[in-house]
């Protein structure tokens, strides 16, 4: 098994403010990786240094071996990383069906938009019924499902997912976590960012934890749950 | 000594070095050049405080400067009022204009508030101009009750003529010059105050200033109707200095050269403003010889600036200290890739 | 009867020459919220452009035009490249892009000035020629620019619904980042989305100067009836800006019958000072977020 993403001394920031420092990460082909780690410490702003909205100061990133920090966002997207942002960031004045439209806004994922509008339909059902509503009008579950549809409609080889889980009720994060289940199995990496480091070590192959901007900490999803001192140190808990 | 009892001294030093200049130079030219500088510094001085420490971006400024002017001069046209009296009482109505605006447009999100002042400054200046009305009939001719096109003339003096003769321009060189110290250690003692803290942190980060408990509002109309005072006193000064009043004070070309002396100095910091006015008066005068040329030459200066330091010189000069003295700590990266 | 007719065919053409201005206003802002305050030289530049070429080099009259909207939408080009990339992602840009465009409008002013000098001149795009319709007068020339305008607009709002860079546009004015990680090249977006705004100034400038005629100057006016308009509307609502700008063309017209063309403008202003402090995202606006 070969390093699809490969991370290699990043530092990124906002300006004079470093967040990551130093940060060196691999993501396997094909699996699905959880990112944990406390708040504030740079679990989205790595997620935005590898899509490019952060700039970086230091450090590489490679997908499959070619270098990608240097590229503009839409560049990077187009090289298949696709990033489902926190707090979903949907088109508000766009329908339902819009949005997903957007996912295939690239040429690459435009031709097979019928066929993954169909497979997003399939995965959640709810949106074929919302397919004409306003994006603004919809409730927190599903605008969630909406950005992970959108970016479901790609051709995005991986999957960042930001706290999918955030700020829903429990039965809907239940049913979030059933779809990512299911990607598991589709050939897509996914990259998977949870405050909730439990939920996410259960469901991933490998984790990665995050403190004070580089990786403390990594292994198997089953070592996780054997050695709890480990979230007591990192996470409190 | 603090931060503030030195930048007051160092205010004091200029304002002492500028007061012997008529005594070195008897140039008429320069010293009412310099008296010029005086009005304009004193605008965009105050204009600082409410764009560059308040974080309004408001354009009715000149509109602000124009109440102190016409005031002045039309209560001493209608009313023979004197000029030691109609100055204040044009400031002060500037000052009620001013809040009146404040209250009006406060609330409104950024370029909201440049817009309706702009357009309210335009409102201004439509009814001076379009008003054709004869209002009193002198030997002169026709004069609409706001002076119309043509404006006010002959509506009193400072009486240095009477005072100093020929050297009366020296009295008002020392009224300009006091106006701007006043107008400058208020602008200092503001940004060092408190208040002017608070505001900057407001400006570098809302959420943490809101979760202090500011009241946003209640200082901006604070700094709103302080800058006014000065703004109009300026106006009200430009009248008497001028001996003449007219809607060129309105004229966009004008607030554009005031805007571009903050922009250039550097805008929310202390000294900026004068140093912009000190270097946009001598680019002004290198280019009187260029013609139309000159607005090519202000618009260039102006975007370049903008676009290049969005702090202006001393803006720079600071990074530049800053960046001298924490050398030996760690320098911020430039980052590698453009995001757009 | 036919005086209201007359009135309300002059304030629809002035209404139609509005809505070509402050759509690309619209256009701009709703995009990438910037408010380019270089838009009435732009407008200047158009009509001395078509001058150029149409009086000038004896070109006919549609070449004129399209050589105006394309060198405008080149300068569009041009003010993004230079002035508004570079500041894009500053925590100020609205205050900042506000600035340097006006310094921009200056230039382009002044180099207008300085080429064609400061008189008047006649715009030659235009139809001579009138029709009378129920008691109406009705100058060629005037339907035109309704017709214009109505084409433009529908070309408009179709490219925006139904086009794929189109999408790409209200995607990005909706979320900037999101558009981005759906692959959209915002730069570009940002770029065509100035040269359709300079084109459509272009445009506006020779219709607005076949009324009246070729001023440097002459941008002004229009520029900060754009604004009002957009205001009225909330800036950044494209379908809200153009029935805006009809109602404002036609109020206008009626404001001037009533109390006569010097206090006209003033009062428009009124109306705006008044409509921002009731309602200060404006009448089709809302309080966050824009719509395109």
């Amino acid at each position: 098994m070969s390093a699809e993403l490969s991370i290699r001394n990043l530092t990124a920031g906002y300006g004079a403010q470093v967040v990551l420092r130093d940060l060196s990460l691999e993501i396997t082909e094909g699996t699905l990786a959880a990112l944990i780690g406390p708040n504030g410490h740079g679990k989205t702003t790595l997620l935005r240094a590898i899509s490019g909205l952060v700039p970086i100061t230091a450090g590489q990133i490679t997908l499959a071996g070619t270098r990608i920090d240097p590229l503009r966002p839409d560049a990077i997207v187009a090289s298949g990383i696709v990033h489902v942002p926190q707090g979903d960031l949907l088109f508000p004045d766009m329908t339902v069906l819009e949005n997903l439209r957007m996912g295939s806004y690239l040429p690459a994922a435009a031709r097979l938009e019928k066929q993954r509008l169909e497979e997003v339909f399939s995965l959640l059902p709810k949106l074929r019924d919302r397919q004409q509503q306003t994006a603004s009008t919809l409730s927190g579950g599903e605008r969630r499902m909406v950005g992970i549809g959108r970016g479901l409609m790609t051709s995005g080889r991986i999957l960042m997912l930001d706290e999918p889980s955030l700020g829903l009720a429990p039965i809907i994060i239940d049913q979030i976590y059933d779809v990512i289940d299911t990607l598991r199995g589709s050939g897509r990496t996914v990259i998977l960012v949870e405050e909730n480091a439990m939920r996410a070590a259960d469901i991933a192959d490998e984790v990665h934890l995050l403190d004070h901007g580089s990786i403390a900490w990594h292994g198997k999803g089953s070592e996780m749950s054997g050695r709890p001192e480990l979230l007591e140190t990192y996470l409190g808990s | 000594m603090t931060a503030r009892q030195r930048d007051i001294t160092l205010c004091l030093l200029f304002s002492g070095l500028a007061a012997l200049l008529p005594l070195v130079s008897d140039v008429r030219y320069t010293v009412t050049q310099t008296t010029f500088f005086f009005i304009w510094a004193t605008v965009v001085v105050q204009w600082n405080l409410v764009f560059g420490i308040g974080g309004i971006f408001s354009l009715a400024q000149m509109a602000l400067f124009a109440i102190g002017a016409y005031t002045t001069a039309m209560l001493g046209y209608y009313f023979g009022t004197s000029m030691i009296l109609a100055m204040p009482i044009g400031a002060l109505l500037a000052v009620l204009f001013s809040v009146a605006l404040g209250l009006a447009c406060l609330k409104l999100r950024g370029p909201y508030v440049a817009l309706l002042t702009l357009c309210v400054a335009q409102v201004l200046y439509l009814t001076i101009v379009n008003d054709t009305d004869c209002f009193t009939n002198p030997p002169s001719g026709c004069m609409p009750l706001m002076g119309g096109v043509r404006g006010f003339s002959r509506f009193g003096d400072l009486g240095f003529r009477e005072l100093l003769g020929s050297g009366f321009y020296v009295g008002r060189y020392y009224v300009g010059l006091a106006i701007l110290t006043v107008a400058m250690i208020v602008s200092i003692i503001v940004i060092r105050s408190p208040m002017g803290l608070a505001f900057q942190a407001l400006r570098d980060n809302p959420v943490y200033a809101a979760a202090r408990g500011m009241d946003r509002f209640k200082y901006q109309l604070w700094i709103f109707g302080l800058s006014a005072f000065f703004t109009g006193l300026a106006g009200s000064f430009y009248a008497v200095n001028t001996g003449a009043v007219g809607p060129v004070v309105f004229s966009f070309s004008h607030l554009l050269f005031l805007l571009s002396m903050i922009i250039v100095g550097g805008v929310g910091t202390i000294w900026g403003p004068i140093v912009g006015a000190l270097l946009l008066m001598f680019a002004e005068e290198a280019m009187r010889e260029l013609g139309d040329m000159r607005d090519i030459g202000m618009g260039l200066i102006l975007v370049v600036c903008v676009v290049l330091m969005p702090r202006g010189i001393v803006g720079l000069f600071e990074d530049l200290v800053r960046w001298r003295t924490a050398r030996t700590a760690q320098a911020v990266p430039l980052p590698r890739r453009e995001t757009v | 009867m036919d005086t209201i007719l007359q009135i309300l065919a002059s304030g629809l053409t002035l209404g139609a020459m509005y809505a070509i201005s402050t759509a690309g206003l619209a256009l701009v802002f709703g995009a990438m919220n910037m408010l380019n305050m270089s838009h009435g030289a732009i407008l200047a530049l158009g009509g001395y452009l078509s001058y150029f070429a149409v009086g000038g080099m004896g070109l006919p009259a549609p070449v004129g035009v399209v050589f105006a909207v394309l060198v405008c939408a080149a300068v569009g080009v041009l003010i993004y490249q230079i002035v508004a990339r570079p500041m894009l992602r500053s925590a100020n840009f609205e205050t900042r892009i506000f600035i340097a465009t006006i310094g921009v409008g200056v230039i382009l002013e002044s180099i207008i000035l300085e080429t064609f000098g400061p008189q008047p001149k006649p715009q030659p795009v235009s139809m001579p020629g009138s029709l009378t319709l129920a008691g109406v007068h009705l100058p060629y020339q005037n339907l035109m620019i309704l017709g214009i305008a109505m084409l433009l607009m529908a070309a408009l709002g179709f490219a925006l619904q139904k086009t794929r860079i189109g999408r790409a546009i209200r995607a990005t004015a909706q979320n900037r980042d999101a558009a981005q990680l759906m692959g959209v090249p915002i730069g570009y977006v940002y770029a065509l989305v100035l040269a359709i705004s300079g084109g459509l100034a272009a445009v506006s400038g020779i219709t607005i100067s076949s009324l009246s005629s070729l001023l440097p100057n002459m941008g002004a006016d229009p520029m900060l009836k754009a604004f009002i308009i957009c205001v009225v509307a909330g800036l950044g609502s494209l379908p809200g800006s153009v029935m805006a700008a009809l109602f404002i063309g036609v109020l206008e017209a009626i404001v001037q019958y009533v109390f006569g063309v010097r206090f006209s403008f003033a009062l428009l202003l009124i109306l705006v000072i008044i409509v921002l402090i009731g309602r200060p995202q404006g009448v089709f606006g809302r309080v966050q977020g824009v719509r395109l």
